[in-house]
């Protein structure tokens, strides 16, 4: 206990620096800007501000993306209450019930709830983290290549269960990504695989290009095809602030959402998705009268929110004790920590106190700013959002273009964008999700690493796998997991919680 | 666009009954086999120490697999319909990026962010030239003092004086 006290004492000195807390606020300020923008999901958003944090220190450049990625989820909940368009997926529950209220005129307390609600499960998730953080990092010790193989697995086969769809095309989809990440030099014998001669494409394919052109322009590319009936909310706003019955009424749904988020978001394999989903259908069961939901219910606002923060947050949690990112999201933070010269894994801890401690702290003066900077500034963010698509798009295109320019000042990347938004607008046309290929892309080179020393380390045994405990019970849930997917009673279920938009 | 909305479950007529999974499939199958014959070569390992092949021809192998039971799908399984591709869409939007590929560097962005906007535009429908052209500048003009001046990205802005 005395320990983690001192930790967060650490951390908080780090965090509250002038300079980290102005980092900080530049970033939630950026990140809330473009992630308001409809059809940006904080993938884009992420992708697109990466490089304005190459020139700060390692920890304030954490601190900033970290902060950009809270604002670019916090716009993206503005969006889904004002507009009815989610970003992306874990705002789609919140277009139910916020937009409705939106149109009630009570856009502002629904925003206020969500502000309020995220907050409360950016306090919890920060101390969770904060307290999880040391022990998991031991287990992670505990980790031999076949351990951290297992894992893997678990993690694509969760990403297979919790995409939309087909199941069948989503592990089509998780098999493409690993296959796209073989491509480059091999790691141990140095020969280049599936290069095409190309020389860019020895250091493997780069996933910054990758993401923005399957995110940002794929996207664009959508949109487009449908004439646009984007309805801004014409109501008043209203007030900001929650009175005293509202507050009861999310008092619970807050608390269970930042519960149910919390421990999804530490699942590998995307669980934060599945948070606020799980909590508007618990909410909805726990309901004395459940025919309100879908027509304003502050709950159905107050808990799912709870849940997409609390599950943003410990989504953090694999990434940093086990160095394995459960999202794309994620990966993206590996990309930024790796430029920076920091690997990712249980090693940062004790390497780098200030950076983790003090990331960590930044998580709840992220949440904390949010809301002092967010609230005031809503009107201007509805008068961003009745801009026309035919002029966003445009501007979206170019934020994008110089995002990835700049990564590298590299004019490949930019061409390799352009590849990656016809491929991803295929996947579109033939009904993929592009995230778990994404996933199984990101996890790809390590998942190699990992199944190539295990097997020598087995004499070239599969045995190995299912031979340690540890190992064998993670493929056993994942094989669970993938079973109860696959059931005819389960599947409907599943199809109804996916559909509910 | 009627009849080709994505809508099109049931009462599929002939032999197809999900186009796009079908297309869907044979489009997996492509790639893998594309992957095969740029990785034949590779030498395969043992498993006790794999080559540098091993994991790049199997996985074709798989994503192969899954196309060809996507394929068996759609001939079994009633699905979606392949809807129209937006050729406008996609051709300028991806002209756009490319726009900006090959002006930035060489004239900076006082060229390329006009110029890729302008193309950008042209992907919708909905375009009004006037207002457009404005955006644009403006945008360009907000872009160099947000980016460059504020934010200190190394971008070209004007090389060509």
């Amino acid at each position: 206990m005395s320990d983690l006290l001192a930790n967060l004492y650490l951390g908080f000195g780090v965090a509250l620096s002038l300079k980290n807390l102005g980092l900080c606020f530049v970033g939630c300020m950026v990140g809330t800007l473009i992630g308001v923008l409809p059809g940006v999901g904080p993938i884009a958003t992420i992708a697109m501000l990466l490089p304005i944090t190459f020139g700060i220190d390692p920890t304030g450049a954490l601190i900033m993306l970290a902060g950009i990625y809270y604002g670019a989820q916090y716009g993206g909940s503005t969006t889904s209450i004002l507009v009815n368009i989610p970003g992306e997926a874990t705002s789609v529950v919140t277009c139910l019930d916020g937009h409705q209220m939106a149109r009630q005129g009570r856009a502002g307390v629904a925003l206020g709830i969500a502000a309020i609600g995220s907050f409360f499960a950016g306090c919890v998730s920060t101390i969770f983290i904060a307290a999880i953080g040391v022990p998991l990092s031991k287990v992670a010790q505990l980790f031999g290549p076949a351990e951290y193989f297992s894992l893997m697995v678990m993690g694509l086969v969760f990403a297979t269960v919790l995409a939309r769809g087909s199941v069948l095309k989503a592990i089509c989809m998780i098999l493409l990504g690993l296959l796209f990440a073989t491509v480059g030099t091999d790691l141990v014998t140095g020969q280049e695989r599936l290069t095409l001669g190309i020389q860019d494409l020895s250091d493997g394919i780069d996933f910054a290009p990758m993401a923005m052109g399957m995110f940002g322009f794929a996207e664009i590319i959508k949109n487009l095809e449908n004439v646009e009936t984007r309805d801004v909310v014409q109501q008043k706003i209203g007030r900001l602030m929650p009175n005293l019955e509202e507050y009861k009424q999310s008092a619970w749904p807050i608390i269970r959402g930042t519960v149910v988020g919390g421990i999804l978001g530490i699942l590998p394999g995307n669980g934060a998705v599945l948070g606020p989903f799980a909590s508007y259908t618990l909410e909805k069961k726990l309901a004395k009268d459940p025919s309100r939901f879908g027509k304003g219910a502050i709950e159905g606002v107050a808990g799912p929110e709870s849940a997409n923060n609390a599950g943003a947050q410990t989504a953090f949690i694999p990434l940093l004790t086990l160095g394995i990112p459960p999202n794309a999201v994620m990966a993206l933070m590996v990309g930024a920590m790796t430029i920076h010269g920091i690997v990712p894994g249980p090693q940062v801890m004790t390497k780098n106190p200030e950076l983790f401690w003090g990331m960590v702290a930044s998580m709840w003066v992220g949440n904390a700013m949010l809301v002092i900077i967010n609230l005031p500034l809503i009107g201007m963010w509805v008068s961003l959002l009745k801009v026309p698509y035919r002029l966003m798009f445009p501007a979206i295109g170019i934020f994008c273009c110089i995002g990835i320019y700049s990564i590298n000042n590299s004019v490949n990347d930019v061409v390799s964008t352009a590849a990656f938004s016809i491929f991803g607008y295929a996947l579109v046309k033939f009904g993929f999700e592009p995230a778990p290929m994404l996933l199984g892309f990101v996890l790809g080179k390590l998942m190699e690493e990992k199944l190539r020393q295990a097997m020598i380390l087995s004499r070239g045994s599969f045995m190995t796998f299912v031979e340690r405990p540890l190992s064998a019970a993670l493929l056993a849930v994942a094989l669970i997991m993938l079973i109860v997917a696959v059931l005819p009673s389960i599947r409907a279920k599943r199809d109804v919680v996916f559909v509910e938009d | 666009m009627s009849d080709q909305t994505h809508s099109g479950r049931g009462g599929a007529k002939g032999v197809l009954r999900s186009s796009q999974d079908f297309a869907a499939g044979l489009f997996l199958i492509f790639i893998a086999l594309f992957a095969l014959y740029l990785g034949w070569k590779l030498p395969m390992g043992t498993l006790r120490s794999m080559g540098p092949g091993m994991l790049p021809i199997s996985l074709a192998f798989m994503v192969g697999a899954g196309g060809a039971a996507l394929v068996a799908m759609s001939l079994t399984t009633d699905g979606e319909k392949l809807t129209r591709w937006s050729v406008r869409g996609l051709f300028f939007i991806v002209a756009s990026i490319l726009v900006f590929a090959y002006t930035v560097q060489t004239m900076g962005l006082i060229v390329a962010g006009p110029a890729s906007m302008l193309v950008a535009m042209m992907a919708s429908e909905d375009i009004k030239w006037v207002e457009g052209i404005i955006f644009c500048v403006l945008m360009t003009v907000l872009c160099s003092l947000m980016f460059k001046t504020l934010l200190g990205l190394p971008i070209p802005i004007n090389n060509l004086w």
